[in-house]
């Protein structure tokens, strides 16, 4: 019955022109907005809203999915061409995309991107069907001490994932951890470290710190080497069509495991694309063959994080439509737009409303088809970007810093802060630290601490709220095996080389 | 001379650009914008952008949402009470608003702030988990006044709103909560839903569909009158308790706009809150819409900052150069 709504709507969607043109105007809008460093997938669909409120419930929803879906992909272009990422959920793709962008394969990297991204939208589509239900009670059952395991997975994960020794991307991670404390505490209302000014009350957000580390920080760098051209980038070797098929099929596997993790992630509430995107790579790292080959242009970095991205869009909607609880700041507004047109997401919907429970699975089925098709139309044009002289692109790049964090709050103090940690990206570059765990930092660490001291809190101070939990446990126990494994395998090495003497005779 | 002669030309029509806006009659001749100091997709959110939707009825210009977030919403406030006093910079609020400004000593004070217009109530319900015995608000009662402290409620973090009723409960009854702090209603619904806490005084949209379909019980509307919602839920009142915890939501502006602009705005919006295509668009997303004008907005944000300011007082939130 659900099958059977699903593709009648689905196919009058498609053969009404006004349907169609309208996704494809979000699907291209959301592309744009999203390559736009500042404008998250939230923004993009914040700005794109009012725009939704005199169409069909139906149309209005085909449209905004069309955005939200364009834009995670969108968010990859700048992250690949630029260094920048265009959505916080593309943070890890610049890791190994601008590699392979510099090393002239940009087209290559842009289109593993779509490809991984379409791949893992179906996947995410695919699981939010099948599932919903079923793996929203699973999330529903993550309370606050499951939730402070899996940030203690996540930063035990993150510490594999930068690039150079551990220690050092423990330390950055350190700082990540501090600054994700300025602010109002998240349980009591207390400022801490905001120096009794104003501006830092409101805490660091993780956009305007991305866009200062990962952007200004690089624009600094570039100005630093000014003397060498920004690596020039011949049309030629973007142009290139001929991809290596072989190389993308054997990158499914990663390809599964992002998508697996983002959908996961996604349906978690408040957990969001970003821990999703960065759990996936780092995972990637741990079991991969080469991780030394991780942060210059390993196709598996671009392809695991960008189908997390993608399918932890299914997985988000997943608690939002069987529970009416939106798991992060995107489908909050997608559920303002319902509202507005008089839908309430939430345990009736399936019940009361199956066609349209339908009509999103095909609207988002639409969104992924579309975004697939304008990536590729668009992708001729979109290494122009490179074509840029380099000193008009640093200077759009910075100008672009400083609209994208104001405009994500309004605020100028989102723009002092990402004026800040551009001169500390800049200083983490000449201390030749990595910079990228000071995001996973400050996104783990409020998580952490919020849901650690609220276990606490419920199970009225003692510890022994954790040893209640089967999933917390466990969570403990992988990350305790993680952080033992490198301890434990030249022991193991050692031990088998003596087990070897001691077989040989001397 | 020439070089002279242009910047006093051009002074002086800088001048006249600045002076036109005070002596024009035709206000507001360009967009409004209306700051909600909480992310897009809020109660506060949609609210306001619901009457942005609706304004090109009564207003000749349009009106913009803008998300001014951040501070336990007074980031927001803040910006409001620093834009220019010309009428095109208004504010939405709650009872936010006035916790911080005695919380917190960076927050705006309400002495810098106009009320407008009072758009409507909030009211909450009281809501426990489905996994509790607990079917009315006499067992509710007894059970905190048997073992203080032996129900865990989910609330927002001091200041917010659903803290404050959950104090003001307390209050009223003379019962001690174990009250668990999450950021925001979405966190606190999901864990009431999972039985992480056992109660919680939300806003009754949250509340209404999970109530219908058995994944938690409303005990009773803290409000005069039954929510349109859950109409089979009795309100405090009707099961013979003295409670309501009401939000609100209302517009203000920044102090010091022009008097003659102030009541413009005021009757506009009155106006506005009171077109019915409008109340029944609000219904359908389960806003109370009971508008209050100019005289008794200022009235009514008076009372509710005494007894806020009373509920603060007793759990001791007050900043201590804010006492009154």
């Amino acid at each position: 019955m659900l099958i059977e709504s699903f593709i009648t709507t689905l196919i009058s969607t498609l053969l009404s022109p006004w349907g169609l043109s309208l996704a494809a105007l979000g699907a291209l809008l959301g592309i744009i907005l999203g390559a736009l460093p500042g404008v998250s997938s939230t923004m993009a669909l914040a700005i794109l809203l009012p725009l939704s409120f005199s169409m069909d419930a139906h149309l209005a929803i085909l449209f905004l999915l069309c955005v939200f879906v364009a834009s995670v992909y969108g968010g990859s272009i700048s992250a690949i061409l630029i260094n920048i990422p265009g959505t916080p959920g593309a943070i890890v793709t610049q890791l190994d995309g601008h590699p392979m962008a510099k090393a002239g394969k940009a087209r290559e990297a842009l289109t593993y991107a779509l490809i991984a991204s379409t791949v893992g939208g179906a996947f995410g589509l695919g699981l939010l069907v099948i599932t919903a239900p079923l793996l929203a009670n699973v999330a529903m059952s993550f309370r606050s001490p499951e939730f402070a395991a899996v940030a203690v997975f996540g930063l035990v994960l993150l510490a594999y994932a930068s690039p150079g020794t551990t220690v050092r991307g423990l330390l950055v991670g350190a700082i990540g951890l501090i600054c994700g404390m300025v602010g109002f505490d998240t349980l009591t209302d207390v400022p801490r470290f905001t120096f009794d000014t104003s501006a830092l009350q409101g805490g660091i957000e993780l956009v305007p710190l991305c866009v200062g580390l990962f952007g200004l920080g690089e624009v600094l760098k570039h100005l630093h080497a000014s003397n060498q051209t920004a690596p020039a980038i011949s049309m030629a070797a973007t142009q290139r069509t001929r991809l290596k098929v072989r190389t993308l099929i054997k990158s499914w596997k990663s390809m599964l495991r992002g998508s697996l993790i983002g959908a996961f992630v996604g349906a978690i509430p408040a957990a969001g694309s970003a821990i999703a995107v960065a759990i996936a790579y780092a995972q990637e790292v741990r079991f991969s063959k080469h991780p030394e080959q991780f942060g210059q242009g390993a196709i598996e970095g671009v392809v695991a994080p960008e189908a997390a991205n993608s399918s932890s869009i299914g997985g988000t909607l997943i608690p939002m439509m069987t529970l009416g609880v939106p798991g992060d700041a995107i489908t909050a507004v997608l559920m303002g737009s319902l509202l507005i047109h008089g839908l309430r997401p939430g345990p009736m919907l399936f019940s009361e409303n199956p066609e349209f429970v339908s009509s999103i699975y095909a609207g988002f089925l639409i969104a992924l088809l579309l975004t697939l098709i304008i990536g590729i139309l668009l992708m001729r044009w979109l290494p122009l970007i490179l074509r840029i002289p380099s000193h008009i692109l640093l200077i759009g790049i910075a100008l672009l810093c400083v609209v994208g964090a104001y405009a994500i709050r309004n605020s100028m103090a989102d723009v002092y802060i990402m004026l800040f940690f551009g001169a500390l990206g800049y200083l983490l570059h000449l201390l030749s630290l990595p910079s990228a765990p000071l995001a996973f930092g400050l996104i783990l660490g409020p998580l952490l601490e919020e849901n650690l001291r609220r276990s606490l809190i419920l199970g009225r101070g003692s510890w022994d709220i954790f040893l209640h939990s089967p999933i917390a446990m466990g969570l403990f126990a992988l990350s305790a095996f993680a952080i033992a494994l490198p301890l434990l395998a030249p022991l193991w090495v050692r031990l088998k080389s003596d087990i070897q003497r001691f077989k040989t005779p001397f | 001379m020439k070089k002279q002669l242009l910047i006093i030309s051009s002074t002086v029509l800088l001048g006249l650009q600045c002076a036109t806006p005070i002596f024009a009659n035709d206000f507001p001749e360009k967009p409004i914008n209306i700051v909600v100091p909480w992310p897009a997709g809020g109660a506060y959110d949609l609210a306001a952008r619901l009457i942005a939707e609706h304004a090109s009825d009564t207003f000749s210009v349009p009106l913009v949402v803008q998300n001014v977030t951040g501070a336990a919403g007074s980031t927001g406030v803040r910006h409001v009470a620093n834009a220019n006093a010309d009428g095109y910079t208004i504010g939405v609020m709650g009872t936010h608003a006035i916790a911080q400004s005695y919380m917190n000593p960076n927050a705006t004070s309400l002495d810098e702030l106009t009320p407008l217009v009072f758009i409507g109530p909030e009211p909450a319900a009281l809501a426990v988990s489905s996994e509790t015995n607990i079917e009315d608000i006499a067992t509710y009662l007894d059970t905190l006044k048997d073992t203080p402290g032996n129900i865990i409620n989910g609330n927002d973090s001091p200041g917010g709103f659903s803290y404050i009723a959950a104090s003001m409960l307390e209050n009223q009854f003379d019962v001690e909560l174990t009250k668990i702090p999450y950021q925001g209603y979405a966190p606190t619904v999901s864990a009431l839903l999972s039985g992480e806490v056992m109660s919680a005084l939300l806003p009754i949209p949250l509340l209404a569909d999970q109530h219908a379909a058995g994944q938690l019980r409303l005990l009773g509307v803290a409000a005069q009158e039954r929510h349109p919602f859950a109409p089979d839920v009795p309100t405090f009142k009707e099961q013979g308790y003295d409670f309501i915890a009401e939000d609100f939501f209302m517009l203000y502006l920044p102090e010091e706009v022009p008097e003659e602009r102030r009541e413009k705005l005021a009757d506009m919006f009155y106006a506005l809150l009171q077109d019915t295509s409008f109340q029944d668009a609000a219904s359908k997303i389960g806003l109370v819409i009971q508008p209050k004008p100019f005289d008794e907005t200022e009235r009514y944000l008076e009372q509710r900052s005494d007894e806020v300011y009373d509920i603060l007082a007793t759990s001791g939130l007050v900043d201590g150069s804010l006492t009154r």
